[in-house]
């Protein structure tokens, strides 16, 4: 038999630079996955070099320019405390997407939403693995209780967790967690319910994994798919619910710049100045939109894949 | 077979001669992302009047599609782009959707190959048929019932006006079917095209569909285009057979011609890589074709077969054949068909086995893996709301045997026989209900996740579908290594060493370590399996149905690589297949399953020549043989598989035996109450039936070989 | 010896929507002299003959000599078709000799075959005509013989006794009355692997009868 010779030249191997190349050539082939990414990187950007692209402090109060129409030296305007708006949005969406203050000094990468739903995956799928692999009682338990968490309204969810342990950047995240873990889980569970029949985890099984292996090295690598839409979708969620809570004032203490209690701050001089609460609104809805049209545009572009 | 089915005389010849189907160069693209594929190119065929017309091909030959292209039915991104297709002397290409569907009115039938894709499961089965006759036709709704149910019976579905309130849940796959096959005779078809209607069929229900169509072909002057993978198949049903490789026709003959004097060499490879039923190890080898069919968006210049021909020469690779008339009536597209016909067929140096070293193996006579009365039951849900008994699904009911070092035991039955249960029950991803299991003197009844690591690596299974045995997320490198660190077989840092060991052994080259599972072919995948399985150096492999997915071609090769492995590490294994002729031809031992028992088991040659069970009887002559000089004895089953959650007491074939009212002398009432006798003839072939041996053993062989 | 034995089924059809040029064209091509014009469900609509094809010279002679290419596409076979309640059918189940009595009766040469309403089959005089060179056994070699005989009840009975007691076999056996003579029945009798000489000595012992005709075939 001459067959490995014969096709050996029609496959090329694959580096992991090709692999990755390759799983991003199908995000340029969806026209929605395109304009949400651009949209998510404008804001993404816009936060990591907000010291440079904005030219005055965010906290800085110019009692002579309060109310401020869009102008040349005030691009967006300024809010009710002559503060700049494009500075202030700009700034404020380093807390969603690019920093997570842990104590007023300390911080690391990776923003309030983003660790937040990182978090929920982490806490989700190990419970969907588990309930989705073993089955039985322990998917009985947990499911039961994870529904009861998916029956409370997250908002409200959002609130009580807030009202019990206080506004702080840190409980936002835990806030993000416990109300998206259980959707998460739910996710993970009917991928795992399906992954588990094939016949590699029937193979795995007769080499004795252990459950764990079972779970995180069979499982869920072929989960990711659907799992990476769906944090997407996830992060998008956090960002409105971050803003509700700002809204509220339950979000990130002031005077810190933040989208939702930007809105709640400005909604007062509506009237007078409707760009302090236009810009903040905008800002979150252009952000959510764009990771939803992310997120449509990989589904539907990897459902066309296969 | 085919012979009976040659009914025209000269006397007939006043008729209208027009085919009823004519395919002049047809050629059909599907447009992709990457650009057009032209799956089917360049094909021509006629069907005549009342005439079955066989098209056989392994996937991805583009023999559906020529199908789809017929009933216009290739989807948004599918189009004809060249060439005829006269229906009736009509021609369709080129007709808008509404001219298309007058000119073929109700007079083009498809049956598929899965009968749900034509039922609509929402609908009771009478209002679905009835509809056929109402709607285009304003016959009464009485009449129409009449009707159907007339129709139900021709096509031998029992208790027709029952069937008729039913939803097509309730009835088997094999009865789904056949109302299918009875909705589309309903119109009185001029042509009925059929895309491998019985390939998900068990092979008794597949004989008796099979006998179905040639006979309502027959009767209702219906030609017929019968699509099958299966060779032996497509020689019951049809008298012409079309070949098709790679999306073209390569050879066009009677059924005849074809199987016992191919002209093209792809035909003739295909008939040199299906094991025959009869054919085993010792004596004979199956040939694969080498390679893989070539992607139809990166096909050769010349002859599209070029690549893998035993015979290619210079002007093969340049030019392009044509299919040309041979002798009369043979057609073939082959430049050198005339001379490779003549040229008996020597195989390759490199393929030409080494039989004598198969049948020089030592007789050994230590039992490896004994069970006795081996149970498993699964707990079936109760119907009723609150409390209700248990009911348990008895999967594996009192089965004993042993396998000896070295051999291979096959286990056929038909699906839901138990013996994918049997199997898992000894590698313990199923617990056993009762029952001694013994591998190698330690106690295996416990399930995989008590053993110790030492049993488990003694203990590999090779699965059945190509496409999902290897995990999707990694290379072929760390599939076949892990069982090397777990078992820890190798040192740490000859992992990748034994890995590429194994890869060579499968006959794959090095550069297959770093692949992923979706750059390989089916084979390759399959091959791969094998390697994972073999690397911790099992003592035992269990093979569940290795081989059904894969392409002739290529079951060849995987097939005879199992063969090399066995006799290079001596590997002990059990072989699950549905396929009677493969088990035939790999397996020393064969058990016939019949609903969670042995019917039989013995010795392989024993089992296939009398004394036989009746069930292995009937099972055997339901075998397709692509073998138009082998005579079958025609044995057919009535009824359906009893569930095994109420399986019939006694025997528990007594409920289709056709062999014990004439063989036992009270009309087998015995076999309703009893449970068969073991009966032991000679070197260990046990049958479990209430008919005495001696008679069993007068009966007639099941295939002979008329030349 | 019914219709739907010996009918054509499936035959080709037409779509009352085809034009006449295209309906010559498919009669001519697949040489076919009657063609059936059915609807939905293949409900018989009409039928068109070679006859119905034949441009009434009346029509054309009013029109201008470039208005004749017009008229001409634009008729269709619905135009030109012998609608269906003037058609003449038969059922499946008729034999074919009512069929035929059909047909003579009416001096057409074909009779679409109905079944529950849809064109199941087309029945045509060469069908019959195929029919009765079978009932002779044409394509069989034996000695053919007419016996004229007496016309009453037993005479074919002593003919066809008269070739069994020889060990003959009769490929095909018919009869009608003598031609211009009431009082006498032509039998025709087909015998195989008997020689001739034989066969006409074995037939003339018998009484009152007459061989009128022998011919080996």
């Amino acid at each position: 038999m001459t067959v490995s010779e014969r096709t050996l030249s029609t496959v090329t191997r694959p580096s992991r630079l090709q692999r990755i190349k390759e799983s991003l050539s199908i995000l340029w082939q969806s026209k929605v996955a395109v304009a949400g990414l651009i949209l998510v990187l404008f804001w993404a950007l816009a936060a990591i070099l907000a010291p440079a692209v904005t030219t005055y402090k965010p906290n800085t109060e110019d009692a002579q320019a309060i109310n401020q129409s869009p102008s040349a030296s005030h691009w967006l305007g300024t809010d009710h405390k002559g503060r700049d708006l494009w500075s202030r949005v700009a700034y404020g969406g380093r807390i969603v997407l690019v920093m997570w203050p842990i104590t007023d000094s300390f911080w690391i990468p990776g923003g309030v939403a983003i660790w937040g739903v990182l978090i929920a995956l982490a806490v989700g799928s190990t419970l969907g693995l588990m309930s989705g692999y073993y089955g039985g009682w322990i998917d009985e338990v947990v499911m039961r209780i994870l529904d009861a968490m998916m029956a409370f309204p997250t908002i409200l969810l959002y609130l009580i967790i807030i009202a019990a342990v206080g506004a702080s950047a840190t409980n936002v995240v835990i806030a993000i967690t416990i109300a998206g873990a259980p959707g998460v889980a739910r996710l993970v569970r009917s991928l795992a319910l399906d992954i588990r029949t094939r016949d590699y985890i029937a193979a795995a099984e007769t080499r004795g994994e252990s459950g764990l292996w079972m779970m995180f090295v069979e499982i869920l690598p072929n989960a990711r798919g659907p799992i990476i839409i769906d944090a997407m979708l996830r992060v998008g969620y956090a960002i409105f619910s971050i803003g509700t809570l700002g809204f509220l004032g339950l979000g990130l203490p002031p005077p810190n710049p933040d989208w939702g209690s930007m809105v709640q701050a400005g909604h007062h001089y509506i009237f007078n100045n409707p760009w302090g609460v236009i810009w903040p609104t905008v800002a979150i809805s252009s952000l959510v939109v764009g990771l939803n049209l992310l997120a449509d545009g990989l589904r539907e572009e990897s459902l066309r894949y296969q | 077979m085919s012979a009976d089915l040659e009914w025209t005389t000269d006397m007939d010849d006043h008729g209208i001669k027009t085919p009823i189907l004519q395919v002049d160069d047809l050629a059909i693209s599907y447009e992709t992302r990457t650009g057009d594929v032209p799956a089917v190119r360049d094909v021509s065929f006629e069907i005549q009047r009342g005439e079955a017309h066989g098209i056989v091909g392994e996937s991805g030959c583009g023999k559906s599609t020529v199908a789809f292209g017929i009933v216009n039915f290739l989807g948004r991104n599918g189009r004809i782009v060249d060439g005829h297709i006269l229906f009736q002397g009509q021609d369709l290409v080129g007709r808008s959707q509404e001219e298309l569907r007058r000119i073929r009115g109700d007079r083009i039938a498809m049956v598929y190959q899965d009968p749900m894709q034509a039922l609509n499961p929402s609908m009771r089965l009478g209002d679905q048929m009835t509809e056929v006759l109402t709607v285009h036709r304003d016959v009464e709704q009485k009449k129409a019932e009449e009707k159907c149910i007339q129709m139900l019976e021709r096509v031998y579905m029992p208790d027709p006006a029952n069937v008729m309130r039913r939803y097509p849940h309730q009835i088997s796959g094999g009865q789904q079917q056949r109302v299918v096959i009875a909705m589309a005779l309903l119109n009185d078809p001029a042509l009925l095209i059929m895309d491998e209607p019985t390939t998900a069929l068990d092979v008794t229900v597949e004989a008796a569909v099979l006998d179905l169509i040639a006979e309502l072909q027959r009767d209702f002057d219906t030609a017929i285009m019968y699509i099958s993978h299966n060779l032996g198949v497509i020689a019951r049903v049809s008298t012409k057979v079309g070949v098709m490789y790679a999306g073209e026709l390569v050879e066009r003959a009677s059924v005849k011609d074809v199987y016992l004097k191919p002209y093209h060499p792809y035909t003739q490879g295909l008939m040199r890589c299906v094991p025959r039923l009869g054919m085993d190890k010792t004596s004979s080898y199956l040939y694969p074709i080498p390679g893989r069919v070539p992607s139809p968006k990166n096909l050769p210049a010349g002859c599209v077969y070029e690549p893998r021909c035993d015979y290619a020469r210079e002007e093969c690779r340049l030019k392009k054949p044509e299919l040309r008339e041979i002798e009369a009536d043979r057609w073939a597209r082959c430049h050198f068909a005339e001379e490779i016909a003549q040229v008996s067929w020597e195989p390759p140096a490199d393929l030409v086995p080494d039989l004598a070293a198969l049948e020089e193996r030592d007789e050994v006579t230590e039992t490896i893996l004994e069970i006795t009365n081996a149970k498993t039951y699964y707990e079936a849900p109760s119907k009723q709301l609150i409390g209700g008994e248990a009911q348990y699904v008895k999967a594996v009911d009192d089965v004993s045997f042993g396998v000896k070092k070295g051999q291979t035991l096959g286990i056929v039955g038909e699906s839901g026989c138990g013996k994918s249960t049997l199997v898992k029950t000894i590698i313990g991803m199923e617990e056993p209900t009762g029952g001694e299991f013994e591998f190698m003197g330690v106690d295996v009844s416990s399930p995989v996740s008590q053993r110790d690591l030492a049993l488990i690596q003694e203990l590999q299974m090779v699965f059945q579908n190509p496409d999902s045995t290897l995990n999707p997320s990694f290379t072929v490198g760390t599939q076949i290594g892990r069982p090397l660190r777990r078992f820890k077989t190798v040192p740490g840092d000859q992992v990748r060493a034994e890995v590429v060991r194994l890869l060579e052994m499968m006959r794959l080259n090095e550069s297959y370590y770093n692949r992923l599972p979706r750059q390989l072919s089916g084979g390759e995948k399959q091959r791969v399996g094998i390697a994972r399985a073999i690397a911790g150096r099992p003592e035992l492999v269990l093979c569940d149905e290795p081989v059904s997915a894969l392409d002739v071609s290529v079951q060849a090769a995987v097939l005879n690589l199992l063969l090399e492995i066995q006799e290079e590490i001596g590997t002990t294994m059990i072989f699950i297949a549905h396929d009677l002729s493969v088990v035939r031809f790999f397996c020393d031992v064969i058990g016939v399953m019949y609903l969670g028992q042995f019917a039989e088991i013995g010795p392989a040659e024993a089992i296939y020549a009398p004394p036989y069970h009746p069930y292995t009887e009937a099972l055997l002559s339901a075998v397709p043989i692509p073998d138009p000089s082998v005579e079958q004895k025609h044995i057919r089953l009535s009824g359906n598989v009893p569930s095994a959650l109420n399986p019939p007491g006694g025997c528990r074939f007594h409920t289709r035996c056709p062999r014990r009212t004439e063989m036992l002398s009270d009309g087998g009432t015995i076999c309703e109450t009893e449970v068969p006798p073991e009966r032991t003839a000679e070197d260990g072939h046990r049958i479990f039936c209430h008919i005495p041996l001696e008679d069993l053993r007068q009966m007639e062989p099941v295939v002979t070989t008329t030349e | 010896m019914l219709v739907k034995d010996y009918m054509t089924r499936h035959p080709l059809m037409a779509e009352p929507t085809m034009s006449i040029v295209e309906a010559q064209r498919y009669m001519g091509e697949n040489d076919i002299r009657h063609l059936p014009v059915v609807g939905d469900g293949k409900r018989l609509l009409g039928l068109v003959t070679r006859q119905s094809l034949l441009v009434d010279p009346g029509r054309l002679g009013s029109l201008d000599i470039w208005e004749i290419a017009g008229y001409l596409s634009d008729l269709t076979v619905k135009d030109v078709m012998v609608k269906a309640d003037a058609v003449v059918t038969v059922e499946q189940g008729v034999t074919i000799e009512e069929a035929a009595r059909i047909m003579v009766g009416k001096k057409i040469g074909c009779l679409p075959v109905l079944g529950e309403g849809i064109v199941v089959g087309i029945i045509t005089e060469i069908d019959l005509l195929a029919q009765l060179m079978k009932l002779m056994a044409t394509q069989e070699a034996g000695v053919r013989v007419t016996v004229r005989q007496p016309n009453r009840t037993g005479e074919l009975a002593k003919m066809v006794s008269a070739i069994a007691a020889q060990g003959w076999g009769i490929l095909a056996c018919g009869g009608a009355p003598a031609p211009k003579d009431p009082t006498k029945w032509d039998a025709v009798v087909k015998i195989r692997n008997a020689p001739r000489e034989e066969v006409v000595a074995a037939l003339e012992t018998v009484e009152d009868q007459e061989i009128v005709d022998v011919r080996e075939v």
